[in-house]
C-alpha cells in the first residue's frame, strides 16, 4: 500500500467515524427530553441518576486528586523561578489562572475519559457481543435513548460539577504549598485567587467541559457498538475509546481555546 | 424455488426475492419463502450458510439489497420506522445467547417490554410475568440474575421475555446450541407446547437435525445463500438434493489437500520419499 493509499484510507476512515460521531450525538440530543424528569420516563431518569453517580460522583476522589498533585507541582516548578524575581505571589495567579482557563476542565476530562470512555464502551461492547442491543431493538425499543441517553445526561450535568470541584482542588493545592513555603494565610490566598480570575473564564471552562463530556461519551459508545464477535473485541473497544477520546479531547480543547482567543473571549480583562 | 404450498391461509411471513450481501460478498441470493400461520418452520443450514442473516432480515435488524418481505402484510424493508416498531412489537425473539440484560433479574427481563411498551398498572405487569415464568418452568426463579441460571435455564427465561407480549410470531435462533440432549429435548417440548397452547407461528433457525425432525411442520434448507429444499417433512425428508442429503446424513466435506487429514498425507509421503 502506498503513502498516499495510506492517507486516503485514514482521511476516509475520519470522515466515516466523523459522521457516525455526528449522526449519533443528534440521535441521542433528539433522545435527551425523553429522560428528563418530570417531563421525560421516570425509568430513563432513575438510570441517568446512576450514570451521574457512576460518571460523576465517583470519578471525583481520582480527578480531584490528580488536579492537586498537578496545581502543587505547578506552584512548586513556578515557585523555583519566580522566587529568583522576589516575586513569589504570582504563583497564586499562575496556578489559579492555568486551572482556571485550562487545566481544571482538561485534567477533570482525562480521568473522565479514562474511568468512563472505557466503561462505557466496555458495556456497550458487551450488550452488542451478547446481543442486547439486537434485543432491545427487536423489543422495538430504542438502544439510544435506552442506553445512550440517560449516560449522556449523567455526564453533561456531572461533567461540568466535577470540572469546577476538580479546579478547587488544584488552585487548594497552590495554596499547601505556599502556606508550608511561606506561610500563606488562608484567606489571603484566597482573596488573590478571586482577584486573579474572571467570571468569564469560568464560563468559557464550562462550555468547554460540556463539550468535553460529549466527545468522552459519544465516542465511548460508538466504539462499544462497533465491537463484534467475542470478549477481546470488547477490550479492543475499550482501549479504542480511551485512545480517541483522550486525543478527541485535547483536540477539541485546542479548537475551542483558539476560538475563544479569536473572537477575545479570552483576552486578560 | 416456489415454496411447497402445503399450508393453506396466507403466509404470516412471506420473502420474495431477498438478496442481501456483505462489502461484495453475496450472503442471500434470490430467496423466497413463506411461512404459515400456526406452524412450526424450521430453517436448517451449516455454518455461513446465510441463515442468520436471513433472520435478521425478518426482524427488520438489516436492509436488503432486493426483494421484499412481507409480515402480517406490511413490507418491512420498505415500511416507516412506526410501521416496523409495531410489527416488531408482534415478533418474539428468543436469542442464541439469550440476550438477557445481565444486570436485571429474569422477572425485570420478562417485565421490561411489558413495562416500556404498554400503559399497565405495575400489578397486572408482576401477574402477566408470573404467568410467562410460569409457561417456561420458571415461576420460582424470577428473583435470579441471569449469570446465577444454568444454559437451560437461561434459554427458557429468553422464551419468556420473548413471549411477554402475546407475539403472533416467536422465532428461534439456535435454540439448542450449548445445551445437553435433555435440556435440549426440554426446550424443543416447550416449543411444542407454546404452538399447541397459545397457537403461535414459530420459526426455528437451527443445525441441530434431531431437534428439527421433533418439532418441524415444515422446513427448509439454506447453502451458500440460496433455498436448496423447501417443503413438509415427508417431502423434506425424501428430498434428494445431494447437499441436504449429506447434511441429513451427516456426511462430512470430501477430504482435499486443504484439510488437516489431506496435510497429513502430504506430509506422510514427503516422510517416505525424502528419508
Amino acid at each position: 500500500m502506498t503513502s498516499l493509499e495510506r492517507i486516503g484510507g485514514f482521511t476516509l476512515h475520519s470522515a466515516a467515524d466523523a459522521g457516525a460521531l455526528t449522526l449519533q450525538l443528534w440521535r441521542a440530543l433528539l433522545s435527551l427530553p425523553r429522560i428528563l424528569p418530570v417531563v421525560g420516563n421516570r425509568r430513563r431518569w432513575r438510570a441517568a441518576v446512576g450514570q451521574m453517580l457512576a460518571i460523576g460522583a465517583q470519578a471525583l476522589p481520582m480527578a480531584g486528586l490528580m488536579s492537586f498533585c498537578l496545581g502543587y507541582v505547578l506552584a512548586l516548578q513556578s515557585a523555583a523561578e519566580l522566587r529568583r524575581f522576589d516575586a513569589l505571589r504570582f504563583v497564586i495567579d499562575l496556578v489559579a489562572v492555568s486551572f482556571t482557563r485550562e487545566l481544571g476542565a482538561l485534567i477533570t476530562a482525562i480521568a473522565v475519559s479514562g474511568r468512563s470512555a472505557s466503561a462505557i464502551s466496555a458495556e456497550v461492547g458487551t450488550m452488542m457481543v451478547t446481543e442486547e442491543i439486537d434485543a432491545l431493538r427487536v423489543m422495538g425499543l430504542d438502544p439510544v435513548e435506552f442506553t445512550l441517553a440517560p449516560k449522556y445526561l449523567g455526564a453533561l450535568i456531572t461533567v461540568p460539577c466535577l470540572t469546577v470541584l476538580s479546579t478547587f482542588c488544584g488552585v487548594f493545592a497552590g495554596y499547601v504549598f505556599l502556606a508550608f513555603s511561606v506561610d500563606m494565610n488562608l484567606r489571603v490566598y484566597f482573596h488573590e485567587v478571586v482577584e486573579s480570575i474572571l467570571l468569564r473564564d469560568v464560563w468559557l471552562t464550562l462550555i468547554k467541559s460540556v463539550i468535553f463530556a460529549t466527545i468522552i461519551v459519544q465516542v465511548g459508545y460508538l466504539e462499544g457498538l462497533r465491537a463484534r464477535g467475542g470478549p477481546e473485541a470488547v477490550g479492543a473497544a475499550a482501549t479504542a475509546a480511551v485512545v480517541k477520546a483522550t486525543f478527541l479531547v485535547i483536540l477539541a480543547d485546542l479548537a475551542a481555546t483558539t476560538v475563544f482567543y479569536v473572537m477575545g473571549w479570552s483576552a486578560v480583562g | 424455488m416456489t415454496p411447497a404450498a402445503t399450508s393453506t391461509g396466507d403466509p404470516v411471513i412471506s420473502i420474495r426475492g431477498l438478496s442481501v450481501s456483505y462489502e461484495h460478498r453475496r450472503v442471500l441470493h434470490q430467496v423466497d419463502l413463506d411461512m404459515y400461520r400456526g406452524e412450526i418452520f424450521v430453517l436448517l443450514g451449516g455454518s455461513g450458510s446465510g441463515k442468520t442473516t436471513l433472520l435478521k432480515q425478518v426482524l427488520g435488524l438489516a436492509r436488503p439489497d432486493a426483494g421484499s418481505i412481507l409480515v402480517n402484510g406490511i413490507d418491512i424493508t420498505s415500511c416507516s420506522a412506526d410501521e416496523l416498531a409495531t410489527v416488531r412489537r408482534r415478533i418474539g425473539m428468543a436469542f442464541q445467547a439469550s440476550a438477557l440484560f445481565n444486570s436485571l433479574t429474569v422477572e425485570e427481563n420478562v417485565a421490561l417490554p411489558l413495562q416500556e411498551l404498554t400503559a399497565l398498572a405495575d400489578p397486572v405487569i408482576a401477574l402477566m410475568v408470573w404467568l410467562k415464568l410460569k409457561a417456561v418452568g420458571l415461576a420460582r426463579a424470577g428473583g435470579l440474575l441471569p449469570h446465577q441460571l444454568s444454559g437451560g435455564m437461561k434459554k427458557r427465561a429468553a422464551i419468556a421475555r420473548a413471549m411477554a407480549l402475546d407475539p403472533d410470531i416467536l422465532v428461534f435462533d439456535e435454540p439448542s446450541a450449548g445445551l445437553d440432549p435433555i435440556v435440549s429435548a426440554g426446550i424443543d417440548e416447550l416449543i411444542l407446547f407454546l404452538k399447541r397452547a397459545f397457537g403461535m407461528t414459530v420459526l426455528v433457525v437451527t443445525h441441530a437435525m434431531e431437534s428439527a425432525e421433533r418439532i418441524a411442520d415444515r422446513l427448509a434448507m439454506l447453502h451458500e445463500g440460496g433455498l436448496i429444499a423447501v417443503g413438509d417433512r415427508e417431502h423434506f425428508f425424501g428430498n434428494d438434493h445431494p447437499r441436504l442429503r449429506q447434511f441429513l446424513d451427516r456426511q462430512p466435506e470430501p477430504v482435499s489437500g486443504d484439510t488437516a487429514e489431506g496435510f497429513a498425507a502430504s506430509f506422510l509421503h514427503w516422510i517416505d520419499h525424502e528419508h
